[in-house]
């Protein structure tokens, strides 16, 4: 009962809105290097509605979360809330931040496809929670030049991949740029490579329960990446982030396992790089070439905002088709909305990908209870690639960790 | 120094090599920070360690012309002195007492504030953010300053604390005997002895305060009261970060607080022999 | 006691307890107080009892996690006590004999220390680099080929080389602290001990030693304190996960990303988060406070 009191309490010193004048909303982000397109798609809402004026505030991203925690839980949040999908919207759904968007008051949402709106939505009562905002590929990249020059073909099949980084190295270039130091380009580069080798039936047996991560799919999957070893940079272990997007840009590296997220980066990095993206190789010939997919996040409306019908306008127009053709020009990520065009070839060739895809499953699924499948995975293929672990441990590690709170799991 | 024998010249001159090998352990880095300041991001993993290909002036303009970089440094440096003058002050007034007196609860008291040391700060942001909404100090100087007093004051207490109660009691019992105030005694005679400690205690305190974007981050958000720190962190991108543009300013937000301690350490040792001599 | 003396304690602890108590005894207070319920994100739920305790103490993963991190920073503190603290008093002793350059050298040695260590973090990341890094590239240079290796990326190298940068980085205040001690030992005392035939090496232990006590408490226990709550270096060298594998995990890294969630892989939950403050606190507080009494009594006036 005490409890309860102090809940109350603690949710009346939050309830009080921030007063702000009406026909002015806060749009917060952790997308600092967007302020300019940004100006620009609000501009394009106020042509549709010139009394509403946006103002853009961004965080660095690293500390997003926290302080956007801060601000909703003293009750001055933003009014349109840039937010992370799956277990990073729940977070903030589930204590009631933000907005339920009905499909009444938000008849936009049929521009979805289920998988979108699923990565937006609360899994407890099904209810959407904000608006997409952009789909991530996870794939190879390859510099096109370095290729032509030597005479290589992009590899189709994992054993052409081999080839290929052996002639790459025979002529002293980097292979592929991948290191292990940066935890969550590991998990890319795992889902890159093993996503056509446990294939699109493993994700629906894991989700119901018919198999797990000890399963021989997944473990032979993981294996292959030890082959890959020989073709990482010298002291891969040690290899970060920023260092791999370096040998890539700089040529030093041939190829870059990564996501459709760097397309931009890496054109306003270095534009005079030539590359290409295609799905990771496939287990043989003939066999599917799987990219990795996941949604990244979306546009929500505060709960407590003092200018809640203006901020379902705002989010609303992100959920249309004009908006996504703007967006995916501009910030060149691809919009999830259904029918946008994307001029540029490359974001088109990727989205054309997306029709092969298996989930970015940790990210998609497991992303919700600790010890969260990314925190594991992370971790363990850090240690498989070190020597340190097998891949039939990784795999029982992720079981077993997964487990503790995944009835699928637990009556096995 | 008495007369110097050979083997106390050698051993000064092996000293005196370990010395220079350390401060090139020191010094090297820095240079590569500042040099790094006229490079590309590109051209700082490139080539590290060499100078810099054509000493481009890019960094320092994307600087100027994105963040309000002298706003944020001026509202740095107001901060920055406004706390750490707070924080002496009220740091010498709790170690003088906790250090200097007996009383009941004086331990207590002394673990009261040392408690502030002891604990990842950053837990509490939730209710001070409520706190300082409260208090209305939200987006505000005034609010990081407090802050910033506050979280800055247990490792003075404890250092000056440290330093005070090394110092002879017969001091004040002179002086008491002579009928001085405890004001006058204070002010008089303990407080320049204690010059060095402060001057330690004061860099303590303000190399994070300077340094520190987490908070501002957290409380600030108008443009016109943002600190340095914070407002370099527009550069820390989700994809990459421009290391260019972050080491050149970075380098040129340690300039003011170098030249503070460069100045500083001068009063300090004058400060230093003051307090030897009884 | 008198009540002008008493009104006198007041005036002086009144205003910084005051100021403590509002921003940061409270809070924390606050803060705690979340340990003892469940949080459902940032929902406060029902009261938990001590089971946020449990969870980290005993649960697993957490429990594991929790005793790899305290392990790691009971290392960091044992080691830097050597390669910081000492290093920093054989240092300060050089300084003290006022060798020509040495206004110079207690610059040099400090200049790090005023460094942001976000610079810090990134210089010796670019040093230790596998790849580019001078590290590397020197000992390659003098033939130690075999020695070079990716320092921040392997378990057993990792957590080491984070030691010995934030050694580089903070080893100018020890030296500092060391140093006015050392100052404000009377000549006399030195000159004395160096007439009855006293070398340097007797000097340091046996004169300067006792003598600089409160130089000693201080630094021993802010570096206690420093060890354990150790964060801004390690988030910065290799993130917020403890990367190899955890191998750099420390209690500071895995409270921040238990409660404020890790955007590339964890969530947030503010009960176990706190529980761990909490439990980090009382570890603290208890072995400082401890700590602390035993070396002020070596303390000697001087």
């Amino acid at each position: 009962m005490k409890a309860k009191l102090i809940g109350l309490a603690f949710a009346a010193l939050a309830a009080f809105p921030v007063p702000s004048p009406a026909g002015d909303l806060t749009f917060w982000t952790w997308r600092q290097e967007d302020r300019s397109q940004y100006a620009q798609l609000f501009a394009e809402f106020n042509k549709l509605h010139p009394d509403v004026k946006i103002k853009y505030e961004a965080f660095e991203p690293q500390n997003y979360g926290t302080v956007l925690s801060t601000g909703l839980a003293a009750g001055r949040g933003p009014d349109v809330i840039h937010v992370r999908a799956y277990g990073g919207l729940e977070q903030f759904s589930k204590a009631g931040y933000l907005l339920a968007l009905e499909p009444q008051a938000v008849p936009e949402l049929a521009n979805f496809e289920a998988a979108a709106l699923s990565s937006t939505s609360m899994r407890s009562d099904s209810k959407v929670y904000a608006v997409p905002f952009a789909s991530q590929t996870l794939g190879l990249f390859y510099n096109t030049e370095i290729f032509q020059r030597l005479g290589l073909k992009p590899p189709t099949t994992w054993d052409e991949l081999i080839q290929v980084s052996k002639a790459l190295k025979e002529k002293g270039v980097t292979p592929l740029a991948n290191g292990m130091a940066t935890a969550f380009m590991v998990e890319i580069f795992t889902s890159v490579f093993t996503g056509s080798f446990y294939g699109p039936g493993f994700t629906p047996d894991v989700l119901a329960g018919r198999a797990t991560f000890e399963d021989p799919r997944y473990v032979g999957a993981l294996a292959k990446l030890l082959e890959l070893r020989d073709y990482l940079p010298q002291g891969y272990a040690g290899v970060d982030y920023p260092t791999m997007q370096q040998l890539f840009l700089s040529g030093r590296a041939a190829m870059f396992a990564g996501g459709s997220f760097e397309i931009a980066n890496f054109r306003r990095q270095n534009p005079n790089l030539k590359m290409d993206f295609i799905a990771p190789p496939a287990e043989k010939a003939g066999g599917a070439q799987l990219v990795s997919l996941f949604y990244d996040g979306g546009y929500a409306v505060n709960a407590k905002s003092a200018n809640q019908a203006d901020a379902l306008k705002l989010v609303r127009f992100m959920a249309t088709k004009p908006f996504g053709d703007r967006f995916s020009a501009l910030l060149g990520n691809i919009s999830p909305i259904k029918g946008v065009t994307i001029e540029d070839t490359l974001l088109a060739k990727v989205s054309k990908l997306n029709e092969q895809s298996v989930p970015y499953i940790m990210a998609v699924y497991f992303r919700f209870q600790d010890p969260t499948g990314s925190t594991l995975l992370q971790g363990a293929v850090q240690k498989m690639m070190g020597g340190g672990m097998s891949p039939g441990e990784v795999g029982a590690e992720l079981t077993k960790g997964i487990a503790t709170y995944y009835p699928p799991f637990q009556k096995r | 120094m008495g007369a110097a024998t050979r083997s106390e010249g050698v051993r000064n001159g092996l000293i005196q090599l370990v010395l220079l090998v350390n401060a090139l352990v020191m010094l090297y880095p820095i240079a590569i920070m500042f040099l790094s300041a006229f490079k590309s991001t590109a051209e700082i993993y490139a080539t590290p360690f060499a100078l810099p290909q054509a000493w481009s002036l890019t960094n320092l303009t994307t600087i100027w012309a994105e963040t309000n970089f002298p706003r944020y440094l001026l509202n740095s440096a107001l901060i920055t002195i406004s706390a750490v003058a707070a924080i002496l002050v009220l740091g010498t007034m709790a170690a003088y007492a906790i250090a200097r007196y007996r009383f009941w609860g004086n331990e207590a008291i002394y673990l009261f504030f040392l408690a502030g040391l002891m604990v990842p700060l950053k837990l509490a942001i939730i209710p001070l953010f409520i706190q300082l909404k409260t208090l209305g100090l939200i987006d505000s100087r005034a609010g990081l300053v407090l802050v910033y007093a506050a979280m800055g004051m247990p490792a003075t207490v404890f250092i000056l604390t440290g330093f005070l109660r090394s110092l002879p009691g017969e001091l004040e019992q002179s002086a008491r005997i002579d009928g001085a105030s405890e004001a006058r005694i204070l002010w008089s005679i303990m407080l320049p002895l204690t010059r060095p400690a402060l001057v330690i205690a004061g860099i303590h305190a303000a190399v994070p305060i300077w340094n520190d974007f987490f908070f501002p981050l957290v409380f600030v958000q108008s443009d016109d009261y943002k600190t340095l720190p914070q407002g370099l962190t527009i550069f820390m991108g989700e994809y990459n970060t421009d290391w260019g543009v972050l080491f050149a300013g970075l380098a040129l937000a340690s300039l003011p607080i170098t030249l503070v301690y460069i100045v500083l350490s001068k009063q300090f040792i004058a400060g230093l022999t003051q307090g030897a001599i009884k | 006691m008198s009540w002008r003396l008493r009104l006198w304690l007041g005036f002086l602890l009144a205003p910084p307890l005051a100021l403590m108590t509002v921003f940061v005894v409270y809070p924390l207070a606050s803060a705690f107080s979340y340990s003892f319920y469940e949080w459902n994100g940032l929902a406060r739920g029902g009261f938990a009892g001590l089971e946020n305790f449990r969870l980290v103490l005993f649960q697993e993963p957490f429990s594991t996690w929790t005793y790899r991190a305290f392990g790691h920073n009971l290392i960091v503190f044992c080691s830097l006590m050597i390669v910081q603290n000492g290093l920093a008093y054989l240092i300060a002793f050089a300084l003290l004999k006022g060798l020509p350059g040495h206004r110079f050298h207690q610059v040099a040695v400090f200049l790090p220390v005023i460094l942001s260590t976000v610079i810090v973090g990134f210089l010796w990341k670019l040093m230790l680099n596998p790849i580019f890094g001078l590290v590397n590239q020197a000992l390659v240079a003098i033939g130690l080929a075999a020695w070079a290796q990716p320092w921040l990326g392997q378990p057993t190298t990792a957590l080491g080389s984070l030691i010995v940068v934030n050694a580089w980085h903070w080893i100018g205040f020890p030296v500092l602290v060391f140093l006015a001690a050392m100052q404000r030992i009377p000549r006399e005392i030195i000159e004395a001990a160096r007439l009855d035939g006293a070398g340097d090496a007797v000097l340091m232990r046996r004169v300067i030693w006792p003598l600089v006590a409160p130089a000693t408490t201080i630094t021993v226990v802010l570096m206690f304190i420093g060890s354990f709550n150790w964060f801004e270096l390690p988030y910065v060298m290799t993130g917020l996960d403890g990367s190899p594998g955890g191998a750099t995990d420390v209690l500071g890294l895995y409270f921040y990303r238990t409660a404020f969630g890790n955007v590339t892989s964890g969530l947030q939950d503010f009960g176990r988060g706190s529980a761990l403050a909490v439990l980090m606190f009382a570890f603290i507080i208890i072995v400082a406070t401890w700590w602390t009494r035993v070396l002020r009594r070596r303390e000697i006036e001087v």
